[in-house]
């Protein structure tokens, strides 16, 4: 068994003079190659998260309040500022949603992506700019010759998240991670850029850890999943047993609410309620006010139970028994 | 599963237009802007090619023709001592000019940095620099500039760096303020990402992102500082005699408003142009760079 390239322990961050912890204990591992998803809604801390292991958290207002991350063997959250700079873009990289905004709209595409390459690997104009062409030929981007030379604004949406791939692969990083990064794109250009990132993730073994609350791109992508809700991990495990036998109830809830082709049958599937804000965040179990299966167990925080095969849930009422309909409590929208 | 030949990865040209070429179309359909262009490019053409245009010495002065009217010998007329106002005005304009773009070049050459360091290390630099700029500000423009070209003494190199000083807040507040929006900005976290040093931050990733605010902001000033300088010379505190300006010009017209007009109004016009040159061109500029409408 190989070592996890990235081992992320206990992982907590907190807003200043709040209560409780933005991120709460939040543990993974990443094997070199591997695809974890990190699912959640919108505010679960999943940015967060990235943002951390990047370093880049505004610190103030958030710092982190405890954990480690042991990246190549040292712990990135006791590392200097200077040794965190080299690392980031370098053996860590990172792409962000909104490929209309991430770039620079003041430099050529090529300076970007040189940009980088000159920071890490102390390259010659020249190089990096040679390097700057292959990247963008290797993330298929049509007459990179004449890319190299343009600003953003003459690129797509796609083309410029293209361009972002090709910026944070640019230093042949272990780590890659992608914050939503199809998110702002439209369904077919999605598909493309998912395709690119696989295709290129074989080529180079990078690891990469994908943020995302789309399940269709989890199904799509995902070797792992880790499911947070609320700043905590409910359920991780491989991406087939997840799917086959999810286990922690927000899990079945976020299931059974994904659309399907064919006929529509009923109204979507939703879960009732809204996450608690970050100020009024419950002690035990955070899912347990839109839970259908709470009951007074609940009141105190789960562990974080190992199911088998690397399947773990934090929930008190695990495993749950399914049937073929899933979550047969969950309310729909009458 | 793709691969790297699919043809469905294909993106086609978007068949982007240039940034420079959309510019000139947006300026260029602003009528008022071109005028402005046309009078600076005017002024300045006067200014650079006054030692060869053919002008009689500014300096030399005629005791037969004092104070007379325009006629074809003396286009614009004559001052007190019988000095040409045309060959005046054509040598002024260059006094003009080279005030309004050094003091505003001085503002912005100093201002700049600090609004810049201001807006990126916020805390304590931040605060020490705001309120230094508050108190600079507290005080009316003309008045701080009539101040310290007092303070510096009476001449025009003293009274454009009296400008530049006045001028600087303006140009500290914009620069922090503009640094500020442009640190929230996905780019930046992005370079962050990149492992980018903060030298590199902001020069390669700030200053170019700020610039444009900052050169309407120039193009504006440049008229305030020709008034000021031209104020500051009609109260003697800049440009000396016997080399002209049009703020002395006028200093000295104003004794003979009315036995000679003509050597009060030439100037004037002169000042009201080109002011109102740079204040279309800065309009102009302002409308053609506002990225919201591209």
């Amino acid at each position: 068994m190989t070592d996890p390239v990235l081992s992320v322990t206990d992982l907590s961050i907190r807003m200043q003079g709040a209560p409780t912890d933005l991120v709460d204990g939040l543990s993974f591992d990443l094997m070199p190659g591997e695809t974890l998803c990190v699912v959640g809604e919108s505010g679960c801390g999943k940015s967060l998260t990235a943002l951390a292991l990047m370093g880049l958290l505004p610190t103030p207002p958030l710092r982190l309040t405890g954990g480690s991350a042991r990246f190549a063997g040292r712990d990135l959250f006791a590392m200097s500022a200077p040794e965190r700079r080299q690392i980031r873009g370098g053996d860590m990289a990172m792409i962000f949603q909104e490929p209309m905004t991430s770039l620079n709209p003041a430099l050529r595409i090529g300076e970007q992506i040189a940009e980088s390459v000159r920071r890490h690997s102390g390259a010659s104009r020249d190089a990096a700019r040679q390097r700057a062409l292959e990247m963008l030929e290797r993330v298929r981007i049509p007459a990179p010759h004449k890319r190299l030379d343009e600003y953003p604004h003459q690129l797509s949406g796609g083309m410029r998240q293209r361009a972002m791939i090709a910026m944070a692969l640019a230093n042949d990083p272990s780590v890659l991670i992608a914050d939503e990064p199809t998110t702002a794109l439209d369904v077919t250009i999605q598909a493309q850029i998912l395709d690119l990132m696989r295709a290129l993730q074989q080529q180079s073994r990078t690891a990469l850890i994908l943020i995302t609350h789309d399940l269709g791109v989890v199904a799509e992508m995902a070797d792992k999943v880790l499911v947070m809700y609320a700043g905590r991990a409910v359920e991780a495990g491989p991406a087939a047993s997840i799917f086959r036998d999810p286990q922690h109830p927000y899990t079945i809830g976020l299931m059974s609410s994904m659309p399907s082709l064919g006929t529509r049958t009923d109204r979507l599937v939703t879960i009732p309620g809204v996450v608690p804000p970050p100020n009024a965040l419950p002690d035990g179990c955070r899912f347990a006010a839109r839970c259908p299966f709470a009951d007074a167990a609940c009141a105190a925080k789960p562990a974080f139970d190992m199911l088998g095969d690397g399947h773990g849930v934090a929930c008190w009422h695990a495993p749950i028994e399914q049937t073929r309909s899933p979550a047969p409590a969950m309310g729909a929208i009458a | 599963m793709s691969t790297i030949a699919d043809p469905q990865t294909q993106i086609t040209d978007p068949a982007p237009a240039r940034r420079g070429s959309r510019f000139w179309t947006k300026f260029r359909a602003n009528r008022a802007a071109l005028l402005g262009g046309v009078l600076v490019t005017f002024f300045v053409a006067v200014a650079l090619l006054a030692p060869v245009l053919p002008l009689v010495d500014p300096t030399a002065t005629d005791w037969l023709a004092v104070r007379k009217p325009p006629s074809p010998a003396h286009p614009f007329g004559t001052d007190e001592i019988g000095r040409d106002v045309l060959s005046r005005m054509g040598w002024g304009a260059q006094a003009s000019l080279l005030a309004g773009v050094v003091s505003v070049a001085i503002a912005v050459l100093l201002g700049v940095p600090l609004g810049m360091l201001a807006g990126y290390l916020r805390g304590w630099t931040d605060a020490i620099i705001s309120r230094m700029t508050e108190a600079l500000l507290a005080a009316p423009f003309l008045i701080l500039a009539i101040a310290l070209a007092a303070f510096l003494g009476p001449s025009l190199s003293n009274a454009m760096i009296a400008i530049g000083l006045s001028a600087m807040p303006i140009f500290i507040r914009l620069a922090r303020a503009q640094t500020l929006s442009v640190m929230t900005e996905d780019y930046v976290e992005s370079a962050r990402a990149i492992g980018l040093r903060d030298g590199a931050l902001i020069w390669r990733y700030i200053l170019p992102n700020i610039i444009p605010p900052i050169l309407v902001q120039s193009t504006l000033t440049i008229a305030t500082a020709i008034i000021a300088e031209a104020s500051l010379s009609f109260l003697g505190l800049g440009q000396q005699p016997p080399a002209p300006s049009w703020g002395s010009m006028l200093n000295i017209a104003k004794n003979f408003l009315e036995q000679a007009p003509w050597m009060a109004l030439y100037p004037g016009i002169a000042i009201f142009l080109v002011v109102l040159g740079f204040n279309l061109l800065g309009d102009g500029l302002r409308d053609a760079l506002d990225p919201r409408d591209h």
